[in-house]
């Protein structure tokens, strides 16, 4: 088995947030398809939990970052479809870039010992 | 951040459907977990126990979803308020009480204080009101011999300062007119007798209005705009101008359906053409906020409505310095103080007023000028209203007080007997601050709701304190609205109650030792520090209350007992089942001699009515009015203090006066029979002594220079004394005459119809007949005789019974106080108590042992305040009749039925006590 890390208790916080964002750049998309893309991307490494994920989409929809209405899934049910919304574009940039100076950071401390 | 509160704002009115859509949106999620595995070929079951594993804790991620939509302080706010609504309600007679007594202590502070502001302070309607002033004179001295010879108006007469007023001859009104340097402007109004009650006649419909005398340049001082046509001006105040007429708003709606409508109008005013030229702007009422006339006219057209009547205004009026009758104002110039104005006016008057004086002793005693401020208009109100309402206002200051201390000990007992429960909670970890917020949310709310409350009682208080204000009169018209300051300051007084007395039991409570707390039983042991503290300081509250109810029941028992003397005032008359209404021909064309037949024949058409026993008239109704002219036994000289009335046929008999002796006035007393009279007892007396005066002379003189002979009247009866001009006064000598044997000529007339059943009942046919006879002459002031009494001791009425209200709620708030103290302190020596039984002592002695306690308090509390209300009674001396301010049985009764309470509400605790069981209560140690 490989190491799997669950999100949200041991990543940065927000981290989860800039993920879920990032994922919906690619268009609409329910609950499940997020934590499935997340995992697959990832290569299997970020397994999320509805109790990470939903409590994360909750965040960005109080802050208007993403809209959720109701839509059709696969299985011919009501689904909840999560879109991206121009303030949460916004968002995601100013996240990306923090995120890469603390990384650039990281690992310039890691390089030097 | 804002999308985010009003999102989270939002959600609290989404609750359910947030829950029900993260449910539904996690099974669904699930289920593809369930799905997605099956297809990888893990069977079902296990297929559902690895998703349920995979997906974490479903309950944790709902509850993670909600908060983060949760406004953390709000949440906790609502969770405190529904604790303490809990909690108010779990002891609903001790939180009614509270609220109840709060929000009638606010209520009525407000509405009081409201009606302060409004004619205490409050200005008039106009720009710039500030460099308004009010010009007044003064005398040192109230004697007789005065310039002043003839008056219309007001004079303030005090035997310590002197006489005050501010009416001025028209020439003096002249020269103050005739100084530029320190006015822009000024002008005189007066409302003259004549104009008080004007008969305007617009398109055929009579009605009666109020009208007030302006000079031309009365608007342009005041400085404000027509609402519609244009406002008087100079040249319409001069002998000979046309005759125009300004209204007021409201009388333009009235009487026209709207200001537009009004001007341009022609009416009659008094059977007199006038043209309404325009009307007043809406929130105008004149210069006197006792008044609000409906109709202006120029002075000068006291000439066209004085012709012709006996009394009515005469054109020399105006020349003559001895006759004060206008009231002058004037708009100072920028930057020139009151003080600066009568500096330089004084001089100029005192110099003319020196040439009007006819002796040593009219000079010895001349009229100063006294420049006012005027930004409030006349002082009419503040005169008449200002001693009642301080009166009321500390009576409901007092109510105030008690109320605060009632909620304050509420919560002091509250507080301690949920001592244990909080060191319960402290001891489990609950935060200091978490507590002490939400016992201070209790009482805030407690405040809250007796403020909401308060709005209400005000809104009330208002209504009833202008019809107390109003004396009966349905033309009264304050200006007085909700104050939204003072019951903000109310509100915040009972709020900071609540508060301090909430915060302080709170801080200790939750301070204790928790040990020693948790330990105690029940309310036990009274050893802790704070718990000595509570009790010294909940007695100091009760004796506090009691002591402010008994100034109530003083205050009540001395007002009570002040109308049970003005209602038994033996009246001389019969004032039950009589109609009273008012018609004034005079005003509607009639004239000698045709108005006397008129009138007789109205009285005859009203005695038709069934149901009506007798019908007569009369100048004035017995108590309101009082009429002097010369009069005197023939062959001497008229004695001032006789009065006189004059009357229809059959008055003694409507009026159920006895006679004693000769007869009642007859129809066949009438213009061109013999000249007759009846006098009453007093007049008798002092007149005849023990000699009969039937068929003796009477001799009447026409007022004024003339001394003509108008009547010699034969004596035909005596009758029983009856009150008249004043229900407390002294009742004089009076002389009755028929209306219609001469001078005085009759103008207005006073019916009075004695009724079989509610004299109102024959409203509707009197008014039918009198619009038969002359629909012209409009019926005004319907009034029983007991109505048209009991409007003179209005106040005294309104007193009583606000007092006995105040009284009764005093005492319910302090009976209830002590009630609550004593129960308490009885449950917290239910040990002590025990082992008192146990070795021996009885029931009785128990008892005792308690209401001892009740009395030592009580005694404190009636000691303090019988000092007060020895102290302050004097205060209310001139609102009372019949008794002294320390009236002995007054205050005896209140300290008789404060004590009694208090008896009854500690008698219930120390009954509770004596049923202490021992071996229980010593169970619980």
């Amino acid at each position: 088995m490989r190491n799997r890390t669950s999100l949200s208790s041991e990543l940065l916080p927000g981290t989860l947030e800039m993920l879920i964002l990032k994922t919906l750049t690619r268009g609409p998309a329910h609950g499940y398809a997020v934590a499935r893309h997340l995992e697959r991307v990832s290569g299997d490494v970020l397994r999320v939990g509805e109790s990470s994920l939903y409590p994360a989409l909750q965040r960005l929809l109080v802050n208007d970052w993403v809209q959720a209405e109701w839509g059709e899934s696969e299985l011919k049910r009501r689904a909840r479809i999560y879109r991206i919304t121009p303030a949460g574009r916004k968002r995601l940039a100013q996240e990306a870039q923090g995120f890469e100076r603390m990384t650039g950071a990281i690992a310039a401390v890691m390089a030097g010992v | 951040m804002w999308a985010r509160l009003r999102n989270k704002l939002r959600f609290l009115f989404r609750r359910e459907r947030f829950d029900r859509e993260l449910s539904e949106e996690m099974d669904l999620h699930r289920e593809m977990l369930e799905l997605e595995q099956t297809r990888q070929g893990i069977a079902p079951e296990a297929a559902a126990v690895s998703a349920r594993r995979q997906l974490g804790n479903t309950m944790l991620a709902r509850e993670y979803s909600r908060e983060v939509w949760i406004i953390a302080w709000l949440d906790t706010l609502a969770a405190d308020v529904r604790y303490a609504l809990r909690t108010i309600a779990g002891n609903r007679t001790f939180g009614a009480l509270a609220i109840l007594s709060l929000a009638l202590g606010i209520g009525a502070n407000t509405a009081i204080y409201s009606f302060m502001d409004s004619i205490l302070l409050r200005s008039l309607p106009v720009p710039d009101p500030e460099s308004l002033v009010v010009l007044n004179w003064h005398a040192k001295d109230t004697r007789r011999d005065f310039v002043m010879q003839g008056m219309s108006g007001t004079t303030y007469d005090d035997p310590k300062t002197g006489t005050a007023a501010g009416i001025f001859p028209f020439p003096a009104f002249e020269l103050f007119r005739k100084d530029d340097t320190v006015f822009s402007s000024v002008f005189a109004h007066c409302q003259s007798w004549q104009v008080r009650r004007l008969n305007v006649t617009i398109r055929g419909q009579s009605d009666l209005a109020a009208g007030w005398n302006v000079s031309g340049d009365y608007f342009r001082g005041l400085g404000i705009p027509p609402a519609a046509g244009r406002l008087i001006i100079p040249d319409d105040d001069r002998a000979g101008a046309p005759a125009v007429a300004v209204v007021s708003h409201a009388f333009s709606q009235r009487r026209f359906g709207g200001a537009a409508n009004a001007a341009g109008q022609s009416i009659l005013i008094d059977n007199l053409p006038f043209t309404v030229v325009g009307v007043t702007p809406r929130e105008f009422f004149g210069v006197d906020p006792a008044a609000a006339p409906d109709v202006y006219l120029p002075m000068h057209t006291n000439e066209l409505l004085g012709a012709g009547h006996q009394f009515g205004f005469r054109p020399e009026d105006y020349l003559a310095p001895n006759y004060y009758w206008v009231q002058v104002m004037g708009r100072l110039r920028p930057g020139v103080s009151p003080a600066r104005a009568e500096a330089a006016l004084a001089p100029a008057f005192r110099q003319w007023v020196a040439g009007t004086a006819a002796n040593d002793r009219e000079r010895a005693n001349l009229p100063e000028l006294v420049v006012k401020e005027g930004a409030g208009g006349l002082d009419s109100l503040r005169r008449q209203y200002s001693q009642p309402l301080y009166v009321l206002m500390t009576l409901v200051g007092l109510i105030l007080a008690l109320t605060c201390a009632n909620v304050a000990n509420l919560l002091l007992a509250r507080a301690a007997a949920r001592r244990r429960e909080i060191a319960l909670r402290l001891s489990v970890g609950a935060g200091r601050l978490r507590i002490v917020r939400q016992l201070l949310t209790e009482s805030v709310l407690l405040a809250s709701l007796g403020g909401a409350l308060g709005v209400l009682v005000a809104i009330w208080g208002m209504r009833f304190l202008t019809l107390l204000l109003a004396n009966g009169r349905t033309s009264y018209t304050l200006h007085a609205e909700l104050n939204w300051h003072v019951l903000g300051v109310a509100a915040a007084l009972s709020l900071l109650t609540g508060i301090l007395f909430g915060l302080a039991p709170a801080m200790h409570a939750t301070r204790v030792d928790l040990m020693p707390a948790l330990k105690e039983a029940r309310a036990g042991q009274p050893t802790a520090r704070h718990s000595s503290w509570r009790i010294s300081m909940s007695h100091v509250l009760v004796v506090g209350q009691i002591a402010i109810s008994l100034l109530m029941l003083v205050a009540a028992g001395l007002f009570v007992r002040t109308l049970s003397n003005l209602q038994s005032i033996e009246l001389g008359f019969n004032r039950e089942n009589v109609l009273l209404f008012q018609l004034d021909a005079r005003k509607a064309g009639h004239r000698d001699p045709e108005i006397g037949a008129f009138y007789a024949d109205l009285r005859k058409r009203f005695s038709a009515i069934p149901g009506v026993r007798s019908a007569s008239l009369e100048r004035d109704s017995l108590i309101q009015g009082e009429h002097g002219l010369p009069i005197g036994l023939s062959g001497s000289p008229p004695n001032p203090a006789n009065r006189f009335l004059t009357v229809g046929p059959a008055f003694f008999t409507t009026m159920q006066i006895p006679i004693l002796a000769g007869r009642d006035f007859e129809e066949s007393d009438r213009p061109g029979s013999p000249a007759v009279a009846v006098i009453n007892e007093v007049f008798a007396k002092a007149n005849f002594g023990d000699r009969n005066p039937l068929g003796q002379h009477l001799t009447l003189r026409e007022a004024g220079e003339g001394d003509r002979l108008a009547r010699d009247m034969e004596i035909v009866g005596v009758s029983r004394n009856a009150r008249y001009g004043g229900l407390t006064r002294a009742i004089p000598p009076v002389v009755y005459m028929p209306y219609d044997q001469g001078y005085p000529q009759p103008d207005q007339m006073v019916y009075a119809l004695r009724t079989s059943g509610d004299p109102l009942r024959y409203v509707n046919s009197v008014r039918e007949i009198a619009r038969q006879a002359d629909a012209r002459v409009p019926v005004s002031e319907v009034r029983t005789q007991a109505a048209d009494i009991d409007q003179t001791i209005n106040q005294e009425i309104a007193f009583a019974e606000l007092c006995s209200g105040f009284a009764i709620l005093a005492l319910v708030i302090a009976g209830v106080g002590l009630y609550g103290t004593v129960s308490y302190n009885v449950a917290r020596r239910t040990g002590e108590i025990g082992i008192r039984m146990a070795l021996g002592a009885q029931r009785g002695g128990v008892v005792r042992l308690v209401l001892r306690e009740v009395l030592v308090l009580v005694a404190g509390g009636l000691a303090i305040g019988m000092a007060a209300a020895l102290g302050t009674s004097k205060f209310v001396a001139s609102f009372l009749y019949g008794m002294k301010a320390n009236d002995p049985l007054t205050l005896t009764l209140a300290l008789m039925t404060l004590l009694g309470t208090a008896l009854v509400a500690g008698y219930a605790p120390a009954r509770k006590a004596s049923r202490i069981d021992p071996m229980i209560a010593l169970r619980q140690e």
